[in-house]
């Protein structure tokens, strides 16, 4: 079996929380992204622009999903643990 | 429930404990989660966006109404009205140029009550210091974010009258 997994996490112990840290900063920004869409579509529905609420909401759920999607890469619970314990 | 040792922890401490287990706010993988809440949350606020946009309007005032005559207000005066079944003020203005305009009397920023600077051709929204052009109702400064919306004035002999916002045009 390869010991690759085993070797990165001890050569590298603050791997999960750097990885843990760049998803918060992508949901963020992909949260920003929807705000901003709510901003303009609601901003343009106001002023009788129909045309923008859709493709906005269609991207705000294209985010959603995007930003759902990040979870399944949040490392778990007990990542890294076991390596980092010094016997 | 909290230990006495926890009880008898500084504030300091219990927001940045030396131990993992000891960690009892949010942790980043819950702040995670809970951001993806708020991404739902701006997803529903834009479904709700398209609903009102696309939904039929329903109680706006339609037709002609008569505001007042026109030599009831003088040049460079203003006068606040409602039309019938409806709660939102407007604003009638008699510009010094002659012609007359009709606003919504809200500011499109906050809601404030915006008034005619006499004088000056601009509409002032006092509350955060945003201004209108009196002839268009496009916004010259500050925070607001769209025009006042407009009605439509017809002058007919002496008299004023607007079209309500629901009148379809043509």
């Amino acid at each position: 079996m390869s010991t690759f997994r085993n070797a990165q996490e001890q050569a590298h112990p603050n791997k999960n929380s750097t990885l843990t840290l760049a998803i918060i900063v992508v949901q963020l920004l992909l949260v920003s992204i929807q705000i901003w869409l709510l901003y303009s579509g609601l901003n343009n529905a106001l002023e009788h622009n129909k045309g923008i609420a859709i493709p906005a909401l269609v991207a705000s759920f294209i985010l959603f999903l995007v930003c759902c999607s990040l979870l399944y890469f949040l490392p778990g619970r007990g990542a890294g643990k076991k390596y980092n314990r010094r016997s | 429930m909290a230990t006495d040792q926890e009880q008898m922890m500084p504030d300091w401490q219990r927001d940045f404990p030396y131990r993992q287990d000891q960690a009892r706010l949010v942790t980043r993988r819950e702040f995670s989660r809970m951001l993806c809440l708020i991404s739902a949350a701006m997803v529903t606020g834009s479904a709700y966006v398209v609903a009102k946009a696309y939904w039929p309007r329903t109680g706006v005032p339609a037709g002609r109404y008569r505001v007042c005559g026109k030599d009831e207000l003088p040049a460079g005066g203003t006068r606040s009205f409602q039309l019938p079944g409806s709660s939102v003020p407007y604003i009638l203005l008699h510009l010094e140029d002659g012609t007359f305009k009709a606003y919504e009397q809200k500011c499109t920023h906050l809601s404030c009550a915006v008034f005619y600077k006499t004088g000056t051709g601009k509409i002032e929204c006092p509350c955060h210091n945003g201004w209108f052009d009196a002839a268009t109702g496009e916004v010259i400064q500050g925070p607001p974010p769209r025009p006042l919306p407009a009605l439509q004035v017809v002058e007919e002999g002496n008299d004023v009258f607007v079209m309500g916002p629901g009148t379809k045009a043509g």
